[in-house]
């Protein structure tokens, strides 16, 4: 008896040990004086988590305490935000996220999160924004362009599937967008939880047949053949692509997200904090070894004017997923 | 000869100088963090990712591959001298490891982990220079159904696995299936299981899972015996070498697991865990001895072993050619390259072959430098078994909950490794064996997901499973083995031979 007691001992250690890496211990001075952390609402490796790392690499430099950077994945971001939100608001625990983390799921999901998104977060400055393509298989697809999509899409009611990285997606709100605008077209979406590279694999392999995907990721199936770029979702045409129009042009305004990232911090971080991150991490963006790796993944550097003006950048963008939500009705389970 | 001039390519690439030392580096870190069971390859790479900016990125892939599949050496470490699977893939090898170390023969099973992972290092290094890109082609054939199909068959063969009883494995499977239930619907966006707890909407993870099943039930199942009785283990340490009995039984094993990981390991989604599962189930329906396995049969350490490393070889053929990660390391390797503006697709042998086939090269070499460093060290691992229980037990937990916090920082994920440990010493005291329930638990979500695909694809037409070629082969097979375990001549055999 008292040897299983003994055991299941050793099983509570574990368990209270997991409780005790909650909490933290703080102290004030003169900013920054000690490691900062950025939380990033992804596992390593994705796209949010490198540039967390490049920026914080360069801001260290820069400020002269390390950056460090945590994955927190989970639950759409919303174990990030939460645990971003409830850090003391010193400045020493920040969070990079992105246009699904900090905009999507707060518009979809506000019932979801323990704490207000809109109160007890705020932007320090947009970072990067990032293309998009409408891409489709060239595997038994006849379309070679946008308008023959919509033509197709109309002769074959419920025959088209588009991919999408799951239920309320960016991905998934373009496509349903992009079907809604262009007449109510009848079409099926495959999710793949993979990410990109998921639904990469099953256009390749003919499972869907046009996505919404970020032109870094599609261009090596582009350029073997697999993949056809129909549209482009940018502020203009790419160099590298001269003759990809955007959907802006195509009469498709509003239809396709420029994915971004963003820097937050918890509501009620002193402001000259917040100015010297602000500062700190447009710093960063201008390294030129920072440069270099955006440009190579397409990326564009967007910095915010200011402080103030990430506040009304992010607002706006909540609210336009807003009208976007109710326009597209995408049903999803609470 | 197009194979050899890739493959001079590649290892004039991988043998200068400053490749070398990062190989060496790489190998070294890795066999470190896999024998520590809190520090995984995740949590290291990404640690080292800001590092690989600085450098150039053969290098830096060479080394990050390094640690990748030292880790995969180390991780067999902890499994067989104290049952905690480092990684999923190991989670076969504690079955029969664990048992050789338990008898006395610790030594030996780690000389079979090293020199079993070692050749399947060798074959499948040739063989992704001889048949990488129609490999790659393999993979982009495999859409929805044909998904669906193998991972049917994997859960049939997992039957296979179970050392007693069929229906406790049938019944450890399904608790498999429903635990990986738990998570967020991909087709829906509902929560199943969740209780509400944001913490649960990914589902659990499998190392958390792994961890409290196999590590911490052990720790728990050891606690309850004796003091006197723990000890043994360190006794019976005979000799370190395998005999050449087990020599003979151990190659033939390695050779065919390193066939089957190859094969399985191009398949992105669980390539490594499933061949290690693969490998094992299928030495015990050729073994002539199929009582042994589970008891310290060493065919048993050989094949899971070989084929989970030629399995994480030749997950690098996805991840290079199509960009697709097989696992979470291969996702922070596509990271890696992204820095460097590579992105992984069909042209980059074309566009970058020293980079290709110097990895490549680096794979054998870095395989080779594993057997060096690690062949002197199992005197020294094997002593750790000598550390009075009482003071091991303590370091294992304590790396059991910094290994689970690491996965994804999370606290929660440390007390559900706790909960499973108490689950997992549960299922021991009723002889249930946790593997199968690992296996049910990685397929079953990747076997719904394509289900519901396949038919979405289809418009619900059932048929696309059989009008798929590959599809249809996949299910005959599955079909095939059912009808053989169901068959009652064969069944009483297999029943005989648990019994002895």
């Amino acid at each position: 008896m008292q040897r299983t007691v003994l055991a299941l001992m050793s099983a509570a250690c574990v368990a209270v040990a997991g409780v005790a890496a909650t909490s933290s211990v703080v102290a004030q001075e003169k900013y920054p004086s000690r490691t900062v952390k950025i939380i990033v609402p992804y596992a390593p490796g994705g796209a949010t988590d490198i540039v967390a790392r490049l920026i914080g690499e360069h801001m260290r430099q820069d400020l002269g305490q390390s950056f460090v950077v945590e994955n927190k994945p989970g639950a759409f971001g919303i174990i990030a935000i939460e645990e971003m939100a409830r850090a003391k608001p010193d400045g020493y625990t920040l969070m990079i996220g992105n246009v699904s983390t900090n905009a999507i799921t707060p518009v979809l999901f506000p019932k979801k999160f323990k704490i207000d998104y809109v109160k007890d977060v705020v932007p320090v400055t947009r970072l990067v924004d990032i293309p998009e393509f409408m891409v489709a298989t060239t595997k038994d697809f006849p379309p070679k362009n946008v308008k023959d999509v919509v033509d197709y899409a109309k002769k074959n009611p419920g025959k088209v599937r588009y991919g999408s990285v799951g239920v309320g997606s960016y991905p998934h709100y373009d496509a349903a967008l992009f079907a809604k605008r262009a007449g109510d077209l009848d079409m099926v979406a495959i999710h793949n939880k993979a990410g990109a590279s998921g639904v990469i694999n099953d256009l390749v392999s003919g499972d869907a047949q046009f996505a919404f995907l970020n032109v870094a990721s599609t261009a090596p199936m582009i350029k073997a053949g697999n993949l056809r770029p129909f549209a482009l979702v940018n502020h203009a045409r790419l160099p590298d692509y001269p003759d990809v129009p955007t959907m802006d042009e195509l009469g498709y305004k509003g239809v396709g997200t420029i994915a971004w990232q963003g820097l937050f911090a918890p509501a009620g971080t002193p402001p000259e904090v917040l100015e010297t991150l602000f500062k700190a991490s447009v710093k960063a963006m201008q390294a030129p070894a920072v440069q270099e790796a955006f440009k190579k993944q397409n990326f564009n550097v967007v910095p915010s004017k200011s402080t103030a003006e990430a506040k009304t950048w992010l607002a706006a963008e909540m609210d336009a997923w807003k009208k976007i939500a109710a326009e597209v009705k995408i049903e999803l389970a609470e | 000869m197009e194979f050899l001039s890739n493959l001079a390519l590649g290892f004039s690439v991988a043998l200068t100088p400053a490749n070398l030392v990062f190989a060496f580096v790489g190998a070294m870190i890795g066999t470190l963090i896999g024998v520590l069971p809190g520090i995984g390859p995740i949590a290291t790479i990404a640690m080292l990712l800001p590092l690989t900016f600085h450098l150039e990125p053969t290098a830096g892939l060479i080394m990050l591959a390094g640690i990748f599949y030292g880790a995969q050496y180390g991780g067999s470490t902890t499994a067989i001298l104290i049952n905690l699977p480092g990684e999923t893939s190991s989670v076969v090898t504690t079955l029969d490891g664990h048992q050789m170390a338990r008898n006395g023969r610790a030594g030996a099973a780690l000389a079979a982990a090293a020199l079993a992972s070692f050749l399947a290092g060798c074959v499948s290094t040739a063989l992704i220079a001889t048949l990488a890109p129609p490999l790659a082609r393999v993979g982009q054939s495999f859409g929805a159904p044909e998904y669906f199909s193998l991972m049917v068959l994997g859960l049939i063969a997992a039957v296979v696995l179970a050392h007693g009883s069929v229906l406790k494995a049938i019944a450890m499977i399904v608790l498999g299936l429903l635990l990986g239930l738990i998570g967020t619907d991909g087709n829906t966006g509902g929560q199943r299981f969740t209780f509400g707890l944001n913490e649960l909407a990914d589902g659990i993870d499998v190392a958390t899972l792994a961890i409290g099943l196999f590590g911490i039930s052990e720790i728990m199942a050891n606690l309850t015996q004796r003091e006197s009785s723990r000890e043994p283990v360190v006794q019976k340490i005979t000799r370190l070498w395998p005999t050449g009995e087990e020599f003979r039984r151990g190659w033939p094993a390695a050779l065919r697991g390193t066939a089957l990981g190859a094969v399985l390991g191009v398949l992105p989604g669980g390539g490594a865990t499933l061949s290690a599962f693969a490998a094992y189930a299928l030495e015990k329906r050729v073994s002539d001895r199929p009582g042994m396995f589970g008891r310290g049969a060493i065919e048993g350490v050989a094949a899971p072993e070989a084929a989970n490393n030629a399995g994480a070889q030749s997950s690098f053929i996805p991840m290079l050619t199509l960009g697709l990660p097989g696992n979470p390391v291969m996702a922070l390797m596509i990271g890696a390259l992204m820095i460097h503006g590579i992105q992984p697709g069909p042209q980059i042998m074309t566009e970058r072959p020293q980079m290709f086939w110097g990895m490549v090269a680096s794979m054998w070499i870095g395989n080779l430098m594993l057997v060096i460093i690690n062949l002197p060290l199992i005197g020294m691992w094997v002593q750790l078994l000598k550390v009075p229980y009482r003071f091991l037990y303590l370091a294992v937990l304590l790396f059991c909950a910094i290994g689970v916090y690491t996965v994804s920082n999370s606290p929660a994920a440390v007390v559900m490794a706790a909960i499973f440990g108490v689950a997992g010493f549960v299922f021991q005291r009723l002889s249930c064996e946790p593997a199968p329930l690992i296996l049910g638990f990685v397929l079953g979500p990747l076997m719904e997901e394509n289900l519901r695909r396949a038919l979405r694809v289809s418009g619900g037409d059932p048929m696309i499973f059989v009008n798929r070629p590959i599809s249809l082969g996949l299910l005959i097979v599955a079909l095939v083995l059912l009808l053989i375990v169901a068959l009652p001549a064969i069944r009483s055999g297999r029943e005989q031979a648990f019994q002895e």
